[in-house]
């Protein structure tokens, strides 16, 4: 319990690299699933902590829910081993699995009313009559849907039939809680208001969470790490802050969030600091962030709100202002270089200042610091 | 714009077809239903005729009352439909469940030939089973009669249940069975607790066609039943060999009512279910 507490609220500390000091509640070796000759799954390694909110992140058709669905036992990997709570799974079947599922379609049983359902699970484990009243009508409160009990599925709008989904699964206390997409057929608003719920939710139970989702800002919202997938193969594991600072290759860092690219070769490298020669001659000074040598071929990346107005700082490129984007809160500008390329910007409205106009030329600037070497 | 112009012009050339078409609907239904309302209408007829009115009587329902054969065939027909559908609906069902639900070798081939055996022409699927057991069963010492008919006509529903449960099948979320096993529930518990109870309309439907298919199959019934296994439909044929009565008007009204009734409310059932 204690442990628990101490993951919780040190989210900085759940970033890369080993941590010993932590249970493993899901771990994942070598796992490779193929079907026929569709490799969906590839070498997949993870370990996943006791009480984390951990996120499988990707695009569709890159593995991810195939990964949720091997933890599940729906699948089993091709190769490799899965073990749930330090046990190993191979050959279990979903029913004696210690996890439970929050479906993409909910699949609430439409012949079962609300208690019927939740308390679906407990019967099977033949708990007593008692206490499975009890436990339902509490996991019914959890998820807001006290009084709900005897309506019938499709009575419920899409989210009540979500909470349903949700209070089905954590009833039964599972030591791993698997949720695919839980949230892709909400509403906007509808959705950023369980996400948060969501979240609150797993710090109260104190389960562990394995959230597959495509939407990254949805991952960034929620998780205490993130793995990114694309392809079958797991590219980053990080937490939120560290995955959109330091990318490590351009798809991660193209998928969260945006980013400005720049592909040229390295003409010298010293210390950590790397310069670029991009193709039409521009000098661009990045921060590197593995081995790399100078002659090679290799991308930099910056988010757009760390460029900014003026001729001050590591890098200076002069633009023309294409199209400005009143956002409220910043303002969005797309510029274009004199070769064509086109790099975005963001500045925040705080100033009185007016910033510049469509057609304008301007100087824009960022520091080698925010400037990273990628790989891939 | 157009609408405005092109709308009292298609009205005027709408309005003959629209006529027309009345006309031969009306004249389709008469054809479909003329006969059987006229053989209705002549069991109530107080003459031996079935061709001109003299009165209404009840008294071939009566005479149908009194007539043991009639009742002997008919429980005959109750028991083979009744046999042969319970039968007929669990073999179809799983036929139905291992066909969505699973693959194995030669899938393709049982699902063609489970479609293929709807269209087989009766008069062969008669003559086949005939022959197959006067060499199999018949030296075994198992006389043609209400089994050989039980037999048959499970083996020709079978692939009617199957289509019908196997369309409901397909209708139903796969993630449904899994989140049963997901929730602790072992194949068995979740045929049991989820997929049946769901795919139950389907069951209940193939039921009521494997039923109504077997109460009135006269040429499968004709070439495996023998000496006192005379199903209704095989009554009624021997009965119409010595003469049209309107015994057979009103028998025929008394299938035809019960076997509407049994329809209408087994959908009517089906329909509450889901509903609720």
């Amino acid at each position: 319990m204690q442990e628990r507490k101490t993951t919780e609220h040190s989210p900085t500390a759940s970033g890369a690299g080993p941590d010993t000091g932590r249970e493993v509640a899901v771990e994942l070796t070598g796992v490779t699933k193929r079907f026929g000759e569709f490799v969906a799954v590839e070498d997949l390694s993870l370990d996943i902590y006791e009480g984390e909110f951990f996120s499988l992140l990707g695009p569709s058709g890159c593995g991810k829910t195939t990964t949720l669905r091997m933890i599940a036992g729906f699948d089993e990997p091709t190769e490799g081993n899965i073990s749930v709570a330090g046990e190993q799974v191979r050959g279990v079947p979903p029913y004696r699995r210690p996890v439970n599922t929050v479906f993409q379609s909910y699949a609430i049983f439409p012949h079962l009313n609300v208690f019927d359902n939740v308390a679906f699970g407990l019967r099977r484990a033949g708990v007593q009559k008692d206490e499975i009243r009890q436990r339902v009508t509490d996991a019914c409160e959890m998820v807001q849907l006290a009084g709900f009990e005897k309506r019938r599925p499709n009575m419920l709008s899409g989210g009540q039939q979500q909470r349903v989904a949700l209070a089905r699964a954590l009833v039964n206390r599972p030591k791993v809680l698997l949720l695919d997409e839980p949230l892709g057929a909400l509403d906007l608003k509808l959705r950023k208001e369980l996400q948060l719920e969501l979240r609150t939710l797993q710090h109260e139970v104190g389960i562990t969470f394995v959230y597959v989702t495509h939407d990254q800002e949805e991952a960034l919202t929620m998780s205490d790490r993130i793995a990114v997938m694309d392809s079958g193969v797991v590219r980053q594991v990080a937490d939120p802050a560290t995955l959109y600072e330091f990318p490590h290759d351009r798809f991660v860092a193209g998928f969260i969030g945006q980013t400005n690219m720049f592909s040229g070769r390295v003409e010298a490298v010293e210390g950590d600091r790397v310069t670029l020669r991009t193709s039409d001659g521009e000098k661009i000074e990045a921060k590197g962030q593995e081995a790399i040598e100078a002659n090679s071929e290799a991308h930099v990346a910056v988010r757009p709100e760390k460029i900014r107005f003026g001729g001050d700082g590591d890098n200076v490129l002069s633009v023309t202002i294409e199209q400005v984007v009143y956002l409220g809160v910043s303002t969005q500008y797309i510029a274009v270089r004199p070769d064509g390329e086109k790099i975005v910007l963001y500045q925040q409205n705080s100033h009185d200042t007016a910033g510049p106009a469509e057609g304008e030329r301007v100087s824009v600037a960022w520091d080698a610091a925010n400037c990273l070497v990628l790989g891939g | 714009m157009s609408a405005k112009t092109g709308g009292p012009v298609y009205k005027g050339v709408g309005r003959i077809p629209d006529r027309a078409l009345l006309l031969f609907s009306v004249l389709i239904y008469a054809f479909l239903y003329a006969p059987i309302l006229v053989l209705m209408f002549f069991s109530f007829n107080s003459s031996r005729s079935t061709q001109s009115w003299t009165g209404f009587s009840t008294e071939w329902y009566a005479a149908l009352l009194r007539d043991e054969t009639i009742h002997q065939a008919f429980f005959n027909s109750m028991k083979v439909g009744v046999t042969a559908t319970l039968i007929a609906t669990v073999i179809g069902t799983f036929t139905a469940l291992a066909l969505t639900r699973h693959d194995f070798r030669g899938k393709l081939a049982a699902d063609t030939t489970i479609y293929a055996a709807t269209v087989m022409p009766e008069i062969v699927v008669g003559v086949s089973l005939l022959a197959f057991f006067v060499a199999t069963l018949i030296p075994l010492g198992i006389e043609l009669g209400i089994v050989t008919i039980v037999i048959a006509h499970v083996a020709f529903t079978v692939s009617f249940v199957t289509i019908v449960v196997r369309a409901r099948l397909a209708g139903m979320d796969e993630s449904l069975e899994e989140a049963a096993q997901d929730l602790g529930a072992n194949p068995t518990t979740t045929f049991l607790r989820v997929t049946l109870p769901l795919i139950f309309p389907g069951v209940m439907a193939g039921a009521l066609l494997a039923f109504t298919l077997s109460f009135d199959d006269f040429v499968i019934t004709f070439f495996v039943s023998g000496v006192g296994s005379s199903t209704l439909p095989l009554k009624i044929y021997s009965m119409i060999k010595f003469g049209v009565t309107p015994v057979i008007n009103a028998l025929s009204t008394v299938v035809l009512v019960a076997t509407i009734a049994l329809i209408f409310g087994g959908s009517r059932l089906l329909v509450r279910r889901e509903n609720s």
